[in-house]
C-alpha cells in the first residue's frame, strides 16, 4: 500500500501541496482528480522523489520510499517522452532493464506488449514514426513493462480516442487485477467513476475527499432526481421545501434537493408531469460532487 | 543498492544509439576522409616547387650553383628551384641566413654555412649544395687526374658550419605537440557537443523523467560522459590511424617517433580533457528546453576551450615560461597545455603530477556541482533555467 502523509512543498510563494495525504491500495484503482494546479502532478513527482519536500512522508508498505523501491513503481509523467530515434523493442527494453529486467525477460515483455498494442510489426521502427496515439501507447507499454507494484500514470486517457479509452480502461483494471496499485490522475470524471474504485479529490495542495467512489458520491448533502416528462413544471418544482436548485441538462430535468428530503413526496410531486419518459433518484455523479468540493 | 548495472546500461546505450545513428556513421566517414584527403590530395596534384635559396660571399661559387641548378633540372620529381643571392662579404650572408632570406651560404666554393636546424630541418637544400660541389670536385680533381674518391667521401667537398642557435627540441617533438593540441581542442569541442544534445534530447523529448524514477541523476549525467568518451575516443583512434596508415603510405612527411609514454600521456589527457568540458556542456545542455538553445548555454564553456587552444600557442613558443606553468596548474586549460609539455619534454615531474591531480579533483567536484545544477534543471520544461536557479532547486 501506498501511504502519503502530509506532504508539503512550496514553490517561493506559491504552495504547491498543502499537507496532502492519502493511500492507494493493492488491487485497486484510484483516480487522482483536481483541477489544474490543484498539486496533481507535484504529489506524483513527490511520489518517485522528483520533488524534495519541505515535509511529509511517502511510505510504500510502511517503509520510505528509495531507490530500490522506485524500481518496482512503474510511472506516466505527464509530460510524455521517449527517445525519438530509438528503436521501440530496444526503447521498451532499456526502460525494463533500467527497471531491474533481465535482457531475455524484458525482451520478451517487449514483444508481448508490443503485440498486445497491435505494434508488432513495427518494433524496428524509431519512436518518432508513430502517430501520437500510438507514442502514447507505448509509453504506456514503458511504464508497465516490468510488471511494476504500483503504476502512477499523469493524464493517461488525455488525447486519446474513444477506443484508445476503453483499451487503456481495460489494460488498467488488468493491472489491478494482477495485484498492483493503479493511480491515475484525469479531468475525464464520468470516466473516473466508471472505471475506479476509490477517488482523491485534492483542492489547493489538500485532499477534500478520498474513498469508494459510491461513498464520495454519497457523502454529498444533496440529491439528484432526473426527470424527462411531458409538463413538468421546473419553477413550481424550485420553489418546493428542500429543493436547492433545478436545472436542465441533456434533455433531462435534474432537481437538486437536500439529502434528507423524503424521496416519496418529491417523486410523487414529479410524477404529476404525464409522459414520463426518464425518472432517477440518487446521489449527484462524481463531477458534481467534484465541483461542489473545489468551486 | 548495486548501481553500477544501470550505469552500465546507460553507457551501452549511448555508445549503441549514437554508433548507429546516421550522423554518427557520416560524420566519421567525413572526418576520415577530409584527414585522407589533406593528406594525400597534395602529393597527388604535387607540391609547390621547392625553393633553394643559395647565398653566395667570395670566389669560386658559381660552379656549385650552376651544378645545383642543373642537377634539380636534370630530376623534375624532386621539384626544386635553385636561385642565387651574392653578399658583399661573410658578417651579411650570416645575418640573411639566421633571418632565414637564404636557406644556405657558400663561402669562396669550399666553405658551406647552414642555420641551426630548426622545426622544417636543414633538408633537401644542403643535400643539393653538397651533391653539387661534390661533383665540381670530382671534375676539378679529373682534370688535374688526381681523383682521390676517399678523401672526398669522408671530408666531404665542403667544410660545413652551423650558425645560429636553432629552436629548442627537436622538430618531431615539435609535430607531435602541436598535432597533438589540434587534435585535443577538436576532440574536447566535438564530443563535449555530442554529451551537450543527448542531454538536451533526454530532456527536450522528456524521456529523462522516466529515467530518473529509476536512476540518480549524477549516474545519468557520468553514464552519458563515459559513454560518449568511450565511442568519441574509438572514433578518435580510428581517424588517427587511418591518418598515419596515409602518412605513412605517402611517405610525405618523416613520422616522429612517439613512445608509448607519451602515447599513453596524450591518451590520458585526451580523456581528463574531454571528462572535464563534458560534463560542464551535459550539465549546460540540462538548463535548456529546446536544443536550439543549446549552444547559447554552452557558450560560456565554448569561450574558455578557444582561450585553452590559444593560450597553448604560446606554449608551445615557450613550454616552460610562466604561462606554462599557469596554463598547466589551472584545470581548464591543463588538457591543452600539459601535453605540449609532455610531448616537448618540457614538463617537471611534479607539475604533471599536480596537473592530474588538480583536473581530477575538478571534474569529481563538477560531477557533484554539474550533477546537482543537472537535477534542478532537468524537470524544469518552460524556458531556460539559470545556473544558480537549477542549484538552490535541485530536487534530489
Amino acid at each position: 500500500m501506498l501511504e502519503l502523509h502530509d506532504l508539503r512543498k512550496t514553490y517561493g510563494t506559491v504552495v504547491a501541496l498543502d499537507g496532502c495525504s492519502f493511500r492507494v491500495e493493492p488491487g485497486r484503482i484510484t483516480g487522482f482528480l483536481g483541477p489544474n494546479g490543484a498539486g496533481k502532478t507535484t504529489t506524483m513527482r513527490a511520489i518517485f522523489g522528483l520533488v524534495s519536500l519541505d515535509e511529509g512522508t511517502v511510505l510504500w508498505q510502511g517503509r520510505p520510499v528509495d531507490l530500490a523501491t522506485r524500481l518496482r513503481f512503474g510511472y506516466m509523467p505527464e509530460e510524455r517522452g521517449l527517445y525519438p530515434r530509438m528503436k521501440i523493442a530496444d526503447q521498451l527494453v532499456y526502460l525494463g532493464r533500467i527497471h531491474g529486467m533481465d535482457g531475455a525477460e524484458a525482451r520478451s515483455e517487449a514483444a508481448r506488449w508490443l503485440n498486445e498494442l497491435g505494434l508488432g510489426d513495427r518494433a524496428s521502427d524509431p519512436v518518432e514514426s508513430l502517430s501520437q496515439g500510438n507514442q502514447q501507447r507505448v509509453q504506456l507499454a514503458a511504464a508497465l513493462i516490468h510488471r511494476p507494484d504500483l503504476a502512477v500514470l499523469d493524464e493517461p486517457f488525455s488525447g486519446l480516442d474513444p477506443i484508445g479509452v476503453d483499451r487503456l480502461s481495460a489494460t488498467l483494471a488488468a493491472e489491478a487485477e494482477r495485484g498492483a496499485a493503479v493511480l491515475f490522475s484525469s479531468h475525464q470524471l464520468d470516466l473516473v467513476e466508471d472505471l475506479c474504485d476509490d477517488v482523491v479529490i485534492i483542492h489547493r495542495g489538500r485532499v477534500v475527499a478520498e474513498g469508494p467512489v459510491d461513498h464520495i458520491r454519497g457523502s454529498s448533502p444533496h440529491r439528484v432526481l432526473e426527470i424527462d416528462a411531458d409538463g413538468f413544471d421546473p419553477a413550481a418544482m424550485e420553489r418546493r421545501d428542500g429543493v436547492v436548485k433545478v436545472e436542465r441538462r441533456a434533455g433531462v430535468w435534474r432537481v437538486w434537493v437536500r439529502s434528507d428530503l423524503d424521496m416519496g413526496s418529491l417523486v410523487a410531486a414529479a410524477g404529476e408531469a404525464s409522459q414520463v419518459r426518464h425518472l432517477s433518484y440518487g446521489p449527484p455523479h462524481l463531477s458534481d460532487v467534484f465541483r461542489e468540493l473545489v468551486a | 543498492m548495486n548501481l553500477a548495472r544501470p550505469f552500465g546500461l546507460i553507457v551501452r546505450r549511448e555508445i549503441v544509439e549514437r554508433a548507429r545513428s546516421r550522423a554518427f556513421i557520416w560524420s566519421s566517414v567525413f572526418t576520415i576522409l577530409i584527414v585522407l584527403a589533406v593528406i594525400l590530395v597534395p602529393g597527388l596534384l604535387g607540391g609547390r616547387p621547392e625553393q633553394v635559396r643559395i647565398g653566395t660571399v667570395g670566389e669560386g661559387n658559381d660552379p656549385i650553383v650552376a651544378a645545383a641548378t642543373r642537377i634539380a633540372e636534370e630530376d623534375p620529381e624532386a621539384e626544386i628551384e635553385v636561385s642565387a643571392v651574392r653578399f658583399a662579404d661573410e658578417e651579411e650572408a650570416r645575418r640573411a641566413l639566421e633571418e632565414g632570406d637564404v636557406d644556405l651560404v657558400l663561402v669562396d666554393g669550399v666553405r658551406l654555412l647552414v642555420p641551426a636546424e630548426g622545426f622544417m630541418g636543414g633538408g633537401s637544400g644542403e643535400r643539393l649544395v653538397t651533391a653539387a660541389a661534390t661533383a665540381v670536385e670530382i671534375d676539378r680533381l679529373a682534370a688535374a687526374g688526381e681523383v682521390d674518391t676517399v678523401r672526398l667521401l669522408v671530408e666531404g667537398p665542403l667544410r660545413r658550419e652551423v650558425v645560429g642557435e636553432g629552436e629548442q627540441g627537436d622538430p618531431g617533438r615539435f609535430v607531435v605537440a602541436y598535432g597533438g593540441l589540434v587534435l585535443m581542442y577538436v576532440a574536447v569541442l566535438t564530443y563535449g557537443m555530442w554529451t551537450l544534445s543527448g542531454v538536451t534530447e533526454e530532456k527536450a523529448s522528456r524521456v529523462v523523467e522516466i529515467l530518473l524514477v529509476a536512476v540518480p541523476p549524477r549516474l545519468l549525467l557520468a553514464g552519458k560522459v563515459v559513454g560518449i568518451g568511450s565511442l568519441g575516443l574509438a572514433q578518435f583512434t580510428v581517424t588517427i590511424g587511418a591518418a598515419l596508415v596515409a602518412l605513412q603510405a605517402t611517405s610525405s612527411f618523416e613520422l616522429p617517433a612517439v613512445s608509448v609514454g607519451q602515447a599513453v600521456i596524450l591518451v590520458l589527457w585526451f580523456l581528463l580533457g574531454y571528462a572535464l568540458y563534458a560534463v560542464m556542456f551535459g550539465t549546460a545542455g540540462a538548463l535548456v528546453s529546446r536544443p536550439e538553445d543549446a549552444q547559447t548555454a554552452a557558450f560560456p564553456f565554448t569561450v574558455v576551450a578557444v582561450l585553452g587552444f590559444f593560450v597553448s600557442f604560446q606554449v608551445l613558443d615557450d613550454p616552460t615560461g610562466p604561462v606554462a606553468v599557469a596554463g598547466t596548474l589551472i584545470p581548464l586549460s591543463a588538457p591543452f597545455v600539459v601535453p605540449i609539455r609532455h610531448a616537448m619534454e618540457a614538463i617537471p615531474l611534479w607539475q604533471s603530477v599536480a596537473a592530474v591531480v588538480s583536473t581530477v579533483a575538478v571534474i569529481l567536484g563538477l560531477v557533484r556541482l554539474g550533477g546537482r545544477v543537472y537535477a534542478g534543471g532537468l524537470l524544469r520544461y518552460r524556458g531556460r533555467v539559470g545556473w544558480r536557479e537549477a542549484f538552490r532547486s535541485a530536487e534530489f
